[in-house]
């Protein structure tokens, strides 16, 4: 029995095996020919095009899907025409959930793309992820604007509590921003409001008008809600100095504490508010926070402002022009709180979550400046990277996102993503989804607190 | 995509061949290392005595091997893991049960699988039972039964795609696109967002299910019904039963051992209800459910095992009662044999 | 009298009958179709108008942008920009617009409309327009007109032409088939095996292990998933194979689906006459030869309703899938890449219902194929005890 089985056993495995080999779908064309674009420091790719890794497997989970996984492959596939490796990437945006799958399988893919440090760090602290090492720590600290914060957020304790640089950011996003469109904001006779005070007068006017000022939709299939915390984010550090929110995210305040709640209750009163935003509070909770942008571009429009990190343009009807048809401004701080101009921004970090030469390879490269301006010249892409050719950015607003992020008096990484996954991932959505429904922000805010207690 | 084609097709010849070479060969070899034979004195040994006490396990062994690995095993890993912590590894007790009891989300998950339970599989029987009875009074009845047959053939997820495109919602100024949303409006009231109504939408939900089990129900039904003889039937009208009375005093009696069966049916199906839930609410909005909290406990924010398991095990002890029941008739009917 | 009356109550009752039976067909038809008609639609009028209209003009608000000073032309003193708003073969008919988006009813088409700054646009229904101004235009930057247009119903390949390339769903419609196939093929040969043993063959414990299978049937498989993950990957490690694999899911599927095997089929081969199988034992034949030569021809019936039975669930199923196979392209199968989708792609609803319709089309065609044979298995499995 058993000499007949194992073999057989064994065949069938390796068949199954080798059908994934035969069939890794490579990645996407190349959208820059190699070596032609001048704004692109190709050079980068010398010591890439001299490694031969043909016939080795680079598996990437990530969490992008659509125009985004295109994006994406179109700058892998400039590592494989190098290198020869092949790199698999599948996109999910259930992926918190997938990588735990298969971590706890034990087939993780050689490198995750995490959205979250706080779930890197879940997974960091049980052994799953290989620290990328003093060196390249050394590197992200001399070559990356801020570099100490970046490399803050990307070290966590590993399973036996030492703490270890495993996150590598690649691909930054802005998100305090409001997106809108220059020539319907004029036509209507408003100004770029450059204060809180400001925007809260303008939407008042606009809705006083029978018009709809806002286009709020946080609905992301298994994400559902997670738009709604980078507003209150944004908002507490409008009326809070930057200790409390950092304080906020470690609960060492208590995520019930009237700042807290204050903060929830200036966001409800945008997305609360029946004659601000378009298809009414139902339509907050109901519509896909992709779709969401698209009252801005409607004839009459649906809505004039709406408040979504760098990466929404790719979500943007086809042949937007940007900074034409549609443009941005800075979420506004309050005049009152004087707390200077802080930015929220976020990141994806990519880590090894299964330690290969091609996987080392794949992360190097992505420290190139070349690996950056390849998605910047594309689409929303920010790079902290001091060494790329800003002038490689795709467009004026992207290069004006840029600069806000390198002129912020105060940057912090999303408060929600830096909570356990559990929290940030988990019973912060579901609590503004409540809330949005129509909890009252005291209780949506007390269960949050109760799960978090619950986790310690 | 031909590479895997062949591969697929491959594969079934290898677990075809497989599986018959195992049959086959197994067999052989029994019959050969325990044949008959001729002693040097000439007395002859028959052992077919022992070969038949063999050969039924041979025939049954991969069946048990693959029912142990698969069902046994993980229902006793399952209630060893309820014990320890998030990662497996320290014994923490009836922590988890302690925690199930006093966390909200948990207690809401239980809370809407009763709502389901007592709903589903009753509006199922009843719909089912229903179309069974109309369709037999009707010259239609055969294509009527196909159409509502085909529900039945769908993924739940895919099912979701359908219900999510009914309960589509626009804004009260713009057309709406989702059915019951321009039905609503056409008669007046304003639209909603069906799913993200708390409490409502845990029926919007369940409409999805009795879509999908009530083509189940009646067929069953249908069957059932058919074993009824007519002259019984006959007889009561002549005594002057009206159709109501005939279906309730004659036709549901008769059948009932069946609606028992076919309750009992949906009933699981409910407890494990998973993929609707999943891909309309991802139990946002009060929806959740056992089986998508378990899933979310074990693979959301690095996973626990723990709490999974713990949630997997309120369902299986859900079930204990109906698998008790469920022996317990099979064991009668086979002393009916 | 009393005659009549009975014959009028009956008729209402028969017409009753007919009323309610048709109200229950269009609730389970009705969301059908509706994804099917919206699967054939242009993306552009699925989201302004309900699938009930299908067959309707829909009114479409857009606006188009003029050409610059740059496109400008001197024609007997005055200056003229011309241009086409529907572009080459866009279908549609612009019917009225205006300089305001608060005001697209301003001008019908085809109307020589007086601009705010005392230029003169007209713009004819099929898009072209002409722009004229007695002062040469200075603009850098095209001006919006808006307008409505009426859009003839289109119906298209398109959406499936993108789903089953650009989405994925072709390559998962090929996952699913690697899936099901194996995964319903393998339990059918284990289970009637089994099924043979428990009816015909005589050993110690046959009643209690068969107790014990029907005590199985109603096991919940979310049990199984965190105790069989972590047993892959202790397999995975021995054999340096990926855990994730066709082979795992085949399995797994089979053991989840053995109880329900093991119980339809010995309900049918115990149910097999008797003398055949003692006929065939007198003339010298064993278990084995009497199995593979009578008892499995004569089941084929039998097999046909479960092998349909489980091949739809294993087609249909979702969480199994989720957790025994990657999401990598090579391995993610429909009702995964639809649950995708359904996250992913929001409200592009001529993505989901294209896709919905491919990932039910198979089941569909197998139900109605072979639906004589289902109906049998499932009166099998759950009405004979």
């Amino acid at each position: 029995m058993r000499t007949l089985t194992l073999p057989t056993m064994a065949s069938v495995l390796a068949l199954s095996v080798a059908s994934g080999a035969a069939f890794a779908q490579s990645a996407d064309d190349i959208v820059f020919p190699i070596g032609e674009d001048p704004r692109f420091n190709w050079e980068s790719l010398d010591r890439f095009q001299e490694m031969d890794l043909s016939g080795e497997e680079v598996t990437v989970l990530g969490p992008w899907l659509g125009p985004d996984r295109d994006l994406v492959n179109s700058v892998l596939a400039v590592f494989e025409e190098a290198t020869g490796a092949d790199v698999v990437f599948a996109g999910s945006d259930s992926m918190e959930q997938q990588i735990v799958i298969d971590f706890q399988a034990g087939s993780p893919p050689n490198v995750t793309v995490f959205p979250q440090p706080g779930l890197a760090a879940d997974l960091a602290a049980q052994g799953a992820l290989s620290p990328l090492g003093d060196e390249m720590q050394e590197w992200v600290l001399e070559n990356y604007a801020a570099g100490s914060s970046w490399v803050d957020l990307g070290t966590y304790p590993d399973e036996n509590g030492d703490p270890q640089f495993f996150g590598f950011f690649y691909k930054v996003d802005l998100k305090s921003i409001v997106w809108y469109s220059p020539e319907n904001l004029e036509d209507a006779g408003y100004d770029v409001p450059t204060t809180m005070e400001d925007l809260i007068a303008v939407s008042e006017d606009i809705a006083a008008n029978g018009e709809t000022p806002w286009c709020i939709g946080i609905a992301s299939g298994d994400a559902t809600g997670w738009p709604a915390p980078d507003w209150v984010e944004d908002i507490m550090l409008r009326t809070q100095p930057p200790e409390v929110y950092d304080a906020w995210t470690t609960n060492e305040i208590p995520f019930d504490d009237p700042r807290v709640v204050n903060a929830i209750e200036i966001f409800g009163s945008f997305a609360k508010n029946p004659d601000w935003v378009d298809g009414g509070v139902a339509a907050v909770g109901a519509i896909d926070f992709r779709d969401s942008p698209r009252g801005l571009f409607e004839v009459p429009p649906g809505c004039y402002f709406h408040r979504q990190a760098s990466f929404i343009t790719s979500f943007f009807p086809e042949g937007t022009e940007l900074g034409v048809d549609a443009d941005f401004f800075y979420f506004p701080p309050f005049e009152a709180e004087d707390l200077g101009n802080p930015v929220l921004g976020a990141g994806t970090l990519w880590a090894i979550s299964n330690d290969s030469p091609g996987a080392r390879a794949l992360i190097d490269f992505l420290t190139t400046p070349l690996a950056a301006e390849l998605w910047m010249a594309q689409s929303g892409h920010l790079s902290p990277h001091l060494g790329v050719n800003l002038d490689a950015y795709a467009n004026d607003t992207l290069r004006r996102q840029g600069e806000i992020l390198l002129a912020a008096t105060t940057f912090r990484f999303d408060g929600s993503d830096l909570m356990p996954g559990a929290i940030g991932a988990g019973a912060f959505w579901t609590a503004m989804v409540d809330y949005v429904s129509g909890e009252e922000a005291a209780d949506a805010a007390a269960g949050v607190q109760r799960a978090w207690q619950s986790l310690q | 995509m031909l590479a895997q084609i062949l591969t697929a097709l491959l594969a079934i010849v290898i677990a075809v061949g497989f599986s018959l070479l195992y049959f086959a060969g197994t067999n052989w070899i029994l019959d050969k290392s325990l044949a008959d034979r001729v002693n040097p004195d000439g007395t002859e040994v028959v052992r077919a005595k022992q070969r038949e006490s063999i050969r039924p396990w041979l025939f049954i062994f991969p069946a048990l091997l693959l029912l142990t690995v698969y069902l046994i095993y993980p229902v006793v890993e399952t209630l060893r893991l309820s014990l320890y912590d998030g990662a497996g590894s320290a014994f923490v007790g009836l922590a988890n049960y302690a925690w199930a009891f006093q966390d909200a989300e948990y207690l809401q998950a239980v809370g809407n699988n009763l709502l389901w339970l007592a709903i589903v599989p009753a509006a199922s029987c009843g719909f089912g039972l229903a179309v069974a009875v109309l369709a037999d009074r009707v010259s239609w009845g055969v294509i009527a039964k196909t159409f509502i047959f085909l529900p039945m053939a769908i993924s739940f997820v895919g099912a979701s795609v359908i219900w999510k495109f009914v309960y589509d919602y626009r804004g009260p100024d713009a057309d709406q696109i989702g059915i019951l949303n321009a039905l609503v409006t056409t008669l007046g009231a304003e639209p909603q967002a069906w799913v993200t109504l708390p409490f409502w939408n845990n029926f919007f939900l369940m409409v999805i299910l009795i879509w999908i089990q009530t083509p189940f129900a009646m067929v069953i039904f249908s069957a059932a019904l058919r074993g009824i003889p007519e002259e019984t039937l006959e007889a009561a009208r002549i005594e002057g039963a009206n159709e109501f009375q005939v279906f309730f005093r004659i036709m549901l009696p008769q059948i009932m051992s069946t609606v028992v069966v076919v309750w009992t049916t949906i009933t699981i199906i409910v407890l494990k209800i998973f993929d609707i839930v999943l891909a309309m609410t991802n139990g946002q909005w009060d929806t959740e459910v056992l089986a998508n909290l378990m899933f979310d406990w074990m693979f959301r924010g690095g996973g626990d095992f723990g709490r999974g398991s713990t949630v997997a095990l309120t369902i299986m002890i859900a079930v204990i009662p109906i698998m008790i029941w469920n022996i317990r008739r099979f064991q009668k009917e086979e002393g009916m044999r | 009298m009393a005659m009549v009356a009975g014959g009028a109550k009956a008729k209402l009752g028969r017409f009753a009958a007919h009323a309610a039976l048709a109200t229950l067909v269009l609730i389970w038809t009705i969301p059908t179709l509706g994804l099917l008609v919206s699967s054939f639609r242009d993306k552009d009028q699925l989201i302004v108008s309900g699938w009930w209209s299908a067959l309707s003009s829909s009114e479409q608000t857009a606006f188009g942008r003029t050409g610059t000073a740059a496109d400008q032309v001197e024609q007997g003193g005055q200056f003229v920009i011309e241009g086409d708003f529907l572009g080459d073969g866009q279908p549609g008919a612009i019917a009225t617009f205006g300089e305001s988006q608060r005001n697209l009813e301003a001008f019908t088409a085809g109307e020589t409309a007086a601009l705010e700054d005392g230029t003169e646009f007209l713009l004819n229904e099929d898009g072209t327009y002409r722009w004229t101004s007695e002062q040469p235009f200075e603009h850098e930057r095209g001006e919006r007109i808006f307008f409505i247009s009426e859009v003839p119903p289109i119906f298209t390949l398109a959406n499936y032409v993108e789903v089953l390339t650009a989405e994925g769903i072709g390559q998962s419609f090929i996952n699913t088939l690697t899936v099901a196939v194996p995964a319903t093929i393998i339990p059918i040969l284990t289970a009637a095996f089994a099924a043979y043993a428990f009816s015909w063959m005589q050993f110690r414990g046959r009643q209690i292990l068969f107790v014990i299978v029907v005590g199985l049937l109603v096991v919940p498989l979310q049990m199984s998933l965190i105790p069989l993950l972590r047993m892959y990957n202790g397999i995975g490690e021995v054999f340096g194979a990926d855990p994730k694999s066709y082979l795992g899911i085949w399995l797994a599927h089979t053991g989840f689906g053995l109880p329900l095997a093991i119980y339809l089929l010995r309900n049918y081969i115990g149910s097999l006459p008797r003398e055949l199988m003692e006929s065939a034992k007198v003339d010298g034949a064993t278990h084995f030869d009497i199995f593979t030569r009578m008892v499995l021809p004569l089941s084929v019936p039998a097999l046909a309703s479960f092998a349909i039975f489980q091949f739809l669930w294993v087609w249909n199923d979702l969480l199994v899938a989720l957790v025994f196979l990657g999401k990598r392209p090579d391995q993610i199968v429909l009702t995964s890449q639809l649950r995708e989708l359904l996250g992913s792609r929001g409200d592009n609803w001529e993505i989901l219902t294209s896709s919905a319709f491919v990932t039910i089309v198979v089941p569909i065609c197998v139900f109605l194929a072979l639906q004589r044979y289902f109906v049998r298995g499932l009166l099998g499995g759950s009405v004979k005890g």
